[in-house]
């Protein structure tokens, strides 16, 4: 994709300008899509239908996105103009520069870095400052709270993500997002969460690695600030946290940041560990492993995980303080250790 | 003027402009969101160095972690986000002449030296040796700076605690 | 230890359970809610809604206005001159004479409690509930309705006709003072008597207020 648009325009700012553009479209579709999804799978757990009236229901996102565009754009009279406005940019551009090291298919990666999801942990800790601007410009008690809930939860929640992330690069050797697709090619028992490609005795690694698969999802999960995690933005208790005070665009573009990062920890999750954009047949059907197979099992794959996220929501409450913290520091942090230990012991022997 | 330069000139206008603010500002949240601004900049330099895993290891540790912490400690002492910070000039004539003095030395090294221009390289990745080196030559100050941070870690759990 | 492993299988195996709850009714329960313009509920059998007014039946016997705790119905009356037919029949359904005009008939149900106090007393059954429950308005002024039947017009020539006649009876009536006939004595006192029992009621009803105030 990258030689296709500098043999195009040759190697200036056209071309990569025009680069991230496919994933701007997608995650607004995504984003609407999901917004949808989501209004719909609740009202299914709850034996109710959902939204049903605007063209069947399913323009009704759309509709509500053309309700936000023309509201009015408040600020409120004590906030700290700058720094409000300021805020929803940098959440969503963190959350966009994360989408930079996504392997959509074969041919389409953002920038094929070669420290790629070590890249992705730093920038989605980005978006922590748009969210503590936020918080602290609204110049509201429930949008203070809230963003510092939101900072201390997403921080620590980044170790037992990293450390989760680091058994894959341990076992595949590389940062780079496009090398841990390839290694894990050639049917689903390639893929990390069966123990990568290798001989027999790889399956002795099958239980920790699906431990560190839980780790990652539970992780990933709290750093978007999703049910369970949601003390955040709890509505009963803050309004709606960092965001209470915003509306209109600004609103949307926290709403839009929102839905693009669960798909983009979904999407990390699965390249990760179920093998991106492969095909769960490998070779032996040649067709499912084109580059446009190859996009649509990778959104297969991420949306899997996006509906999970909905699913838990809608099953689970939220969490206290105290109960997240000893989730954090005392099951996955230690779980995540013995498995760095043991994945370690298995690479050196 | 090639692309590049024009992306260094860019993360130069930004770094500068941003470090003044941190240095002018009176409000100290401005402050610290132009040390983000700044940071993120260096990050930027440092990308065009071909130190990918500096520069990320710049956004994860400084702004991050760092900036993060500083933020969030600014806003949990309500007291200080109202404190005017003194940005004002005192004994401005002999620092004027110390700058001008000092600047004035430091244009003529800049035209005077004959400086090197270097071939442009095609740099390898960093990260393999970065690694390597850490854990080879370089172990035991890698090995003493984590035990800093240990003891660093226990001691804060341990003021944290409430005395019983 | 065995605690710390117990309590990560119970975590996961309740996180199971309940997802396996919300899944069931994702998939396979039936969705209960009533998608109300299309499908309505049946209303209960002495449901409280719109009053609506049977004028043909409505003998203007004010019953209901004095019924009515927060005055919310308004009721004029004409008496009817002897040979004009109230209404197309000059009876109620059941057969009443009706003797009275009912030009004005209003009922304000941004005022309604919808108590029913003033469907008891009517005793020719003309003003009852229905099962009618959407009326908003965007002006409060079209929440006044108006159930009479007759034009503004008819009404002006009807009061018109009463008070004519009303003259004439009364031109009558001082005509057969100024010539006072004897026999026509113990006439009177009973009629007298009949409006003063007619009246009774209303001058009590009407103390009653002012001694509460």
């Amino acid at each position: 994709m990258e030689q296709f648009l500098i043999d195009t325009f040759g190697d200036n700012i056209l071309t990569y300008i025009i680069m991230p553009v496919p994933v701007l479209i997608f995650l607004s579709l995504f984003a609407l899509g999901a917004v949808l999804a989501e209004r719909k799978v609740s009202a299914y757990m709850q034996d109710r239908y959902g939204p049903n009236r605007v063209g069947k229901g399913i323009l009704q996102t759309l509709a509500d996105m053309i309700k936000l565009f023309q509201k009015e754009d408040i600020t409120p009279a004590k906030a700290d103009k700058l720094l409000y406005n300021l805020a929803p940019f940098i959440v969503f551009t963190a959350t966009f520069m994360g989408y930079a090291v996504i392997p959509f298919c074969s041919l389409y990666i953002g920038a094929d870095l070669n420290i790629g999801i070590f890249y992705f942990l730093a920038i989605t800790s980005l978006s922590i400052v748009g969210i503590l601007i936020a918080g602290w410009a609204s110049n509201n008690k429930y949008s203070l709270f809230g963003a510092m809930r939101a900072v201390a939860q997403i921080i620590s929640y980044e170790i037992p993500t990293a450390l989760a992330i680091l058994i894959v690069v341990m076992i595949a050797g590389t940062l780079s997002m496009q090398e841990i697709v390839e290694l894990q090619g050639g049917g689903i028992l390639n893929w990390f969460i069966f123990g990568g490609p290798g001989g027999a005795t790889k399956y002795i690694l099958l239980p920790f690695l699906f431990a560190a698969f839980m780790v990652l999802y539970i992780s990933t999960l709290a750093e978007t600030n999703r049910t369970p995690f949601d003390i955040p933005e709890a509505e009963s208790e803050l309004v709606a946290g960092f965001h209470t005070e915003y509306s209109g665009m600004k609103f949307a573009m926290f709403f839009f940041a929102e839905y693009g990062q669960m798909f983009a920890v979904s999407a990390i999750v699965a390249t990760l560990f179920l093998g991106g954009w492969q095909s769960p047949f490998g070779e032996l059907i040649p067709v499912l492993n084109t580059p446009v197979a190859q996009i649509i099992w990778f959104i297969l794959k991420g949306c899997i995980f996006v509906f999970v996220q909905m699913w838990l929501r809608w099953t689970l409450p939220r969490l206290r303080v105290d109960q997240l913290m000893i989730l954090c520091w005392k099951y996955l942090i230690p779980v995540s250790f013995i498995n760095l230990f043991a994945v370690g012991l298995y690479i050196v022997l | 003027m090639s692309l590049y330069d024009g992306i260094f000139y860019a993360f130069a206008i930004i770094t500068v402009v941003s470090a003044f603010i941190v240095v002018l500002s009176k409000n100290i949240i401005y402050s610290a969101v132009s040390l983000f601004i700044t940071l993120f900049g260096v990050a930027g330099f440092f990308v065009l160095l071909h130190a990918d895993f500096i520069a990320v290891t710049q956004i994860m540790i400084y702004i991050g972690g760092i900036l993060v912490l500083l933020i969030f400690g600014v806003m949990l002492t309500t007291k200080i986000t109202d404190v005017k910070l003194k940005t004002k000039n005192i004994n401005a004539l002999t620092s004027a002449i110390f700058v001008i003095g000092i600047t004035a030395v430091l244009i003529f090294i800049m035209l005077t030296t004959n400086w090197k221009v270097a071939e442009v390289v095609k740099y390898d990745e960093t990260i393999d040796k970065i690694g390597v080196l850490l854990l080879t030559d370089y172990l035991l100050p890698f090995e003493i700076a984590s035990i800093i941070l240990l003891i660093a870690l226990i001691g804060a759990a341990m003021y944290a605690r409430k005395s019983k | 230890m065995r605690k710390y492993f117990k309590n990560i299988y119970l975590g996961f195996s309740t996180i199971w359970i309940g997802m396996m709850i919300t899944l069931k009714h994702l998939l396979f329960y039936k969705n209960i809610t009533i998608q109300y313009p299309e499908q309505r509920l049946q209303l209960p059998e002495r449901e409280r809604n719109r009053l609506y007014v049977n004028i043909d039946d409505c003998i203007g016997c004010d019953q209901c206005v004095r019924a009515c705790p927060v005055n919310c119905i308004k009721i004029e009356t004409i008496k009817a001159v002897p040979g004009d037919k109230v209404g197309k029949t000059g009876e109620t359904s059941a057969g009443k004479k009706k003797a009275l005009f009912v030009p004005k008939f209003t009922i304000d149900f941004a005022k309604c409690c919808y108590c029913e106090l003033c469907v008891f007393p009517c005793p020719t059954v003309c003003i009852y509930m229905t099962d009618v429950f959407e009326f908003s308005e965007f002006q409060r002024n079209d929440l006044v309705y108006d159930f009479t039947d007759l034009t503004k017009e008819q009404a002006e020539e009807k009061r018109k006709k009463a008070e004519e006649w009303a003259l004439e009876m009364q031109k009558k009536k001082e005509a057969a003072a100024k010539k006072p006939p004897e026999k026509k004595v113990p006439l009177k006192p009973e009629t007298n008597d009949k409006n003063k029992s007619d009246e009774s009621p209303d001058s009590k009803s009407d103390d009653k207020p002012s001694k509460d105030s």
